[in-house]
């Protein structure tokens, strides 16, 4: 029973910081995306390097449903509205939603961080159909876009893949926020949490943004 | 903060300033990107550093006059001791073993991750810890 003394101690840390500093978790996770926009810079400096090597780019067969992935980019950019709204509720201490379910400017944290849960729930099963569709494109021909069949399927499925992955991990961390919501008050760590999961979501967001960019939107051929 | 601030919005501003370079001496693209991302990299933690000092206000690191007293006080909460890390960690592994030699194991692997990040997250949310 070492621990009881940390217990009791649980609820006094301010939510950012004490009063002239600023909340360890905010900025240790700042500083972890950072690290992360690094990760993402290999696989961007995989993409251009390959495009500057290749005489055609993206090759003849590559068939992008840029339509359907627009939609769902939609929808991720739309999700951090969402989570966003569901921090400014945090910050009211609104956890529960003070109405019935269809007045959404009465929701709580824990209705906005559901439905931002469900939209990205939402673009990750759209970018695996899509990607079972790019699999399986000229099927009866034996073409289609695997990861092994061409230089641009790995990088497109490297790049797209370890975001999705990121987003997946956002998922994953929006039921842990959701399992700790469950758990006694609202304390100010909870809130901490709350906004470092929405700094990564944001993250997440403008990271698929550039990528949907470079990959759908700017295809010309390479030198 | 604005000292923060200000060392990392200058790492943007050489970093930028040499990704300008780098490209029209080089034509390389890869280093470019890199490059290019290294300016977000220290653009991103320069700009929160500058809002949330305009935010906090001066802490007593910033001030030549502030006394050490004055740096007192909660820091966050740091846990005494837990076994979860080591787990979490060996999971991980797992996974990147299971991506090496079978993916099966990956899968058997992510598994354990979800179970030991949960105990990892959730281990001052339970039983008498419970705020």
């Amino acid at each position: 029973m070492a621990s009881v003394a940390t217990a009791t101690t649980l609820g006094k840390n301010p939510a950012q910081g004490s009063l002239a500093r600023p909340s360890l978790v905010s900025v240790g996770t700042i500083v972890w995306l950072s690290s992360e926009l690094m990760f993402f810079a290999a696989l961007f400096a995989i993409y251009f390097t390959i495009r500057s090597v290749s005489t055609e780019w993206p090759p003849k067969e590559t068939v992008l449903n840029t339509k359907f992935d627009g939609f769902i980019t939609v929808i991720l950019v739309l999700s951090s509205v969402t989570c966003q709204a569901g921090v400014f509720a945090a910050e009211e201490r609104r956890i529960r939603r003070s109405g019935p379910l269809v007045k959404f400017w009465r929701w709580g944290l824990r209705e906005w961080l559901v439905l931002t849960f469900i939209m990205g729930a939402i673009f990750v099963g759209g970018q695996i159909f899509e990607y079972t569709n790019y699999v399986r494109e000229n099927f009866n021909t034996g073409g289609g876009m695997t990861i092994s069949s061409s230089a641009y399927g790995s990088i497109f499925y490297l790049a797209t893949g370890f975001h999705a992955l990121h987003v997946s991990g956002g998922l994953v961390a929006f039921v842990f926020l959701l399992a700790r919501l469950q758990r006694g008050r609202f304390t100010p760590e909870k809130l901490t949490s709350t906004i470092v999961v929405s700094y990564y979501w944001h993250f997440v967001d403008v990271v698929w943004i550039v990528i949907f960019t470079v990959v759908y939107l700017v295809p010309q051929p390479g030198k | 903060m604005k000292t923060e601030g200000l060392l990392f919005a200058g790492c943007a501003v050489f970093f930028a300033a040499t990704d300008v370079v780098y490209w029209f001496l080089s034509h390389d693209p890869t280093g470019t990107t890199a490059l290019a991302l290294a300016v977000a990299l220290a653009f991103l933690m320069g700009f929160y550093l500058f809002v949330t000092g305009r935010r906090t206000g001066m802490r007593p690191e910033d001030r030549p006059d502030a006394e050490i007293s004055e740096a007192a006080g909660e820091y966050g909460f740091f846990s005494p001791h837990s076994w979860w890390p080591l787990f979490t960690a060996a999971s991980v592994g797992t996974v990147a073993m299971g991506v090496i030699f079978a993916w099966w194991l990956a899968i058997l692997g992510m598994m354990f991750v979800i179970t030991t990040a949960m105990g990892f997250v959730l281990e001052y949310y339970r039983g008498v810890h419970t705020p």
